[in-house]
């Protein structure tokens, strides 16, 4: 369970973004997280809102993306791969040694708030 | 008064980029003094420390090691270490169930760089959260033994598949476990296809040929 690393990494990179960008505040963001990345999407989203107390993160909805594994099969070209089956092409079993995506573990985008004059 | 209005942006950026620029300082910390840094990680129990003090033992006066060891809490690996002659420093993590390249930057200094061949950084005990952190590291030792069961690659397929090298421990016990070598091995392979195996016992020595091969950098 490290989920709640995760969380504070994520709650820096995204704060980062907030200042680049001028928000004060974020509502929304949206984290995409691979099937192999070792990180439990649900664990994430309970670990989130205690991490963000107190950050411009405060309060803002978390919406995982999970990615699902995909590798190269010799044959068959792109393949899903299932976890459980490990990086095995599941219609041929031959060896797809590299995922093409499902390691992911990144900060897709941000939903920010930024005062706005009344009126415009 | 003011109203606010929602914006968008992309940002598509790696959560752990922090963590990742870290490692990427030790690594090249390593690089200029010459070590090479191995990053070993397994269940709790699977004789990585078993596997460092036969290694220290064995390899003193030919490879000048050091060893960076990662627990929740005590001092005792370290001291276990230290008994073989070489330097050894704890990281205590405290609820951190992991070792992240921060913790091991700021132990760095402790260790004279230079004056090393080879730099162990023994992880906590633990399958899943050590896979996302890179260290710096040259190489990614994971170890399973033989009275873990031999399905632990495909329930722990990220920890593998990260793996340089999986070695096989407690080979001593093989027979009076029942272990199938076959089946553990054909799960590791799907875990990670093609990763080498190396299979021995710290306690007889049987194998340690190959994982000291492993150590100097030498193909497996």
């Amino acid at each position: 369970m490290h989920e709640a690393s995760i969380a504070l990494s994520l709650i820096d990179v995204a704060s980062e973004v907030l200042r680049e960008n001028g928000g004060a505040r974020a509502s929304a963001l949206t984290v995409r997280v691979g099937a192999w990345s070792s990180v439990v999407p649900q664990a994430l989203t309970a670990a989130f809102p205690a991490c963000a107390q107190g950050t411009p993160l405060e309060g803002a909805r978390l919406n995982v993306v999970t990615v699902p594994g995909v590798g190269e099969c010799p044959t068959h070209g792109p393949v899903t791969l299932d976890l459980k089956g490990g990086l095995r092409c599941p219609q041929c079993g031959a060896p797809t040694p590299t995922l093409l995506q499902g390691d992911e573990l990144e900060l897709d985008e941000i939903e920010l708030l930024e005062p706005q004059p009344e009126g415009s | 008064m003011t109203t606010t209005t929602p914006r968008i942006v992309t940002v598509r950026q790696n959560i752990l980029k922090e963590n990742d620029r870290t490692a990427a300082g030790n690594r090249a910390a390593f690089r200029a003094a010459g070590v090479r840094a191995i990053n070993l990680a397994s269940s709790p129990g699977a004789g990585k420390t078993a596997l460092l003090e036969r290694t220290l033992r064995d390899l003193t006066g030919s490879v000048r090691m050091g060893v960076a060891v990662g627990d929740l809490a005590t001092e005792n690996d370290a001291a276990r270490l230290r008994q073989w002659g070489s330097q050894a420093e704890q990281i205590v993590t405290g609820t951190v169930c992991h070792l992240d390249a921060d913790m091991v930057r700021a132990v760095l200094p402790r260790f004279d760089l230079p004056r090393l061949d080879v730099l162990f950084l023994e992880n906590v005990g633990n399958l899943v959260c050590p896979s996302s952190y890179d260290l710096g590291e040259a190489a990614r030792a994971v170890l399973i033994s033989t009275t873990e069961g031999e399905d632990k690659p495909l329930k722990y397929p990220t920890m593998f598949n990260t793996a340089d090298v999986v070695v096989i421990t407690k080979m001593d016990l093989a027979d009076a476990v029942g272990f199938d070598r076959e089946l553990c091995r054909e799960n590791i392979d799907r875990a990670r296809p093609g990763v080498p195996v190396i299979e021995l016992s710290s306690r007889s020595g049987a194998g340690l040929d190959a994982w000291f091969a492993f150590v100097r950098g030498e193909s497996v």
